[in-house]
């Protein structure tokens, strides 16, 4: 039968997984796969998974649950091996590589920050400060209907919302890079003008955190930081 | 999961309880260790995550967007109050009646605004629903934003 497989841990970790519930309805109990030093926590697979709500939420509590005792590798959603022993060959074929994996993740969990300033406040602080902007916006709600002056003024703010996102989402990247020991920066979606993900080691989480916090701050009202952790490690295995 | 202290005004907290599975889907579902002789699931949801992030050209309909939006602005507290600090208070303010977060949009456009800004939480715990919309194969136009350039721009550019 065809097994899901949550995370890699090391064959130390405590494993508590009695009152945990895997993908799939009925959820599958979860188990473990001992490899050499490793051990794989699967589940049966589910017939005809798919990324419902409920089976990332699972795939997800496994995850912390594991991680609240020790380091753990988490895997994608969605992995599943053709048995427990196509598992157990998996992880002893790469095991150097995943022990060492371990290792450099030991005490260190993944903080993601996706950050917004609100479309108005930025547009009014770009009217406030390009005179040019200011003029078009001025001309055209003053009659003026010459269908060029929008396109001006739409390209000459689009080109300044671009602007101002980079420098902010840089901004703000820097202010916390010195307390992650590393990072991965990805697209921002929607409105958000930065989506990074930091790898924070234990004893500078605080200062991560503070600085987090104070940069929001500083930045104001107008801005919504979403920063959520701490997460397996997701982006660094 | 620990729950992160609560900061300032608009700063949401917090781990992936169900609130915010929406901001970390991408960590679950894009991220995380693949084993290569491993099978990987049809997940249909996967798309959702290119959704917001697809690559739109600079265009007449972008700049249109951003020319009416201008348009709009009640710049009234703005120049009455010369400082950037007084402003970003007499915006928020100004917006707070129709909720944090909601674009600069009024009327109609402020539903497309809305989906922009990923708006407040209620905007976000229904697109934490997406992965199970994804299901039923009908997310892509639901929550399509509208044209944005500028990020468009600058993802490409990273890529």
């Amino acid at each position: 039968m065809a097994v899901y497989v949550y995370s890699i841990t090391s064959d130390r970790h405590p494993l508590r997984l009695d009152d945990l519930e895997g993908v799939g309805e009925p959820a599958a109990p979860l188990r473990k796969v001992v490899a050499g030093p490793l051990c794989a926590v699967v589940s049966d697979a589910p017939e005809g998974l798919r990324p419902k709500r409920r089976d990332v939420a699972a795939h997800q509590a496994v995850q912390e649950r594991l991680m609240a005792d020790g380091t753990v590798l988490p895997l994608r959603f969605g992995l599943t091996a053709p048995d427990d022993g196509a598992v157990q060959e998996a992880l002893e074929k790469r095991a150097a590589e995943y022990t060492e994996r371990l290792e450099a993740l030991r005490g260190c969990v993944e903080y993601n920050l996706k950050a917004l300033q609100q479309e108005e406040a930025l547009l009014r602080e770009i009217l406030q400060e390009s005179e040019t902007a200011r003029q078009l916006n001025e001309e055209i709600r003053g009659g003026n209907t010459s269908p060029d002056l929008p396109l001006r003024l739409g390209e000459l703010v689009a080109d300044e919302v671009q602007a101002r996102q980079e420098s902010l989402a840089s901004g703000v990247i820097e202010a916390l890079r010195p307390f992650a020991r590393d990072l991965s920066i990805s697209q921002p979606t929607g409105d958000d003008f930065v989506n990074v993900s930091f790898l924070v080691a234990e004893d500078q989480e605080e200062l991560f955190l503070t600085t987090e916090l104070s940069v929001s701050n500083q930045l104001g009202d107008s801005f919504d930081f979403r920063l959520n952790g701490p997460l397996p490690p997701y982006s660094f295995v | 999961m620990t729950v992160v202290p609560q900061g300032g005004g608009n700063v949401s907290r917090g781990g992936a309880g169900s609130g915010n599975l929406y901001d970390v889907l991408e960590l679950i579902l894009d991220r995380g260790l693949v084993i290569d002789v491993f099978v990987r699931v049809s997940l249909v949801g996967i798309e959702i995550l290119k959704i917001d992030a697809r690559v739109v050209v600079a265009s007449v309909d972008t700049y249109l967007r951003f020319a009416e939006a201008c348009n709009r602005l009640d710049l009234e507290s703005g120049r009455k109050a010369p400082t950037q600090l007084t402003d970003i208070v007499g915006d928020t303010v100004e917006s707070g009646a129709r909720g944090k977060s909601k674009g600069a949009l009024g009327g109609a456009m402020e539903a497309v605004a809305e989906s922009l800004t990923g708006g407040g939480k209620s905007k976000r715990d229904e697109a934490g629903e997406e992965a199970e919309e994804a299901e039923e194969k009908e997310p892509v136009e639901r929550r399509r934003p509208a044209r944005r350039a500028t990020r468009r721009e600058r993802e490409r550019g990273q890529e």
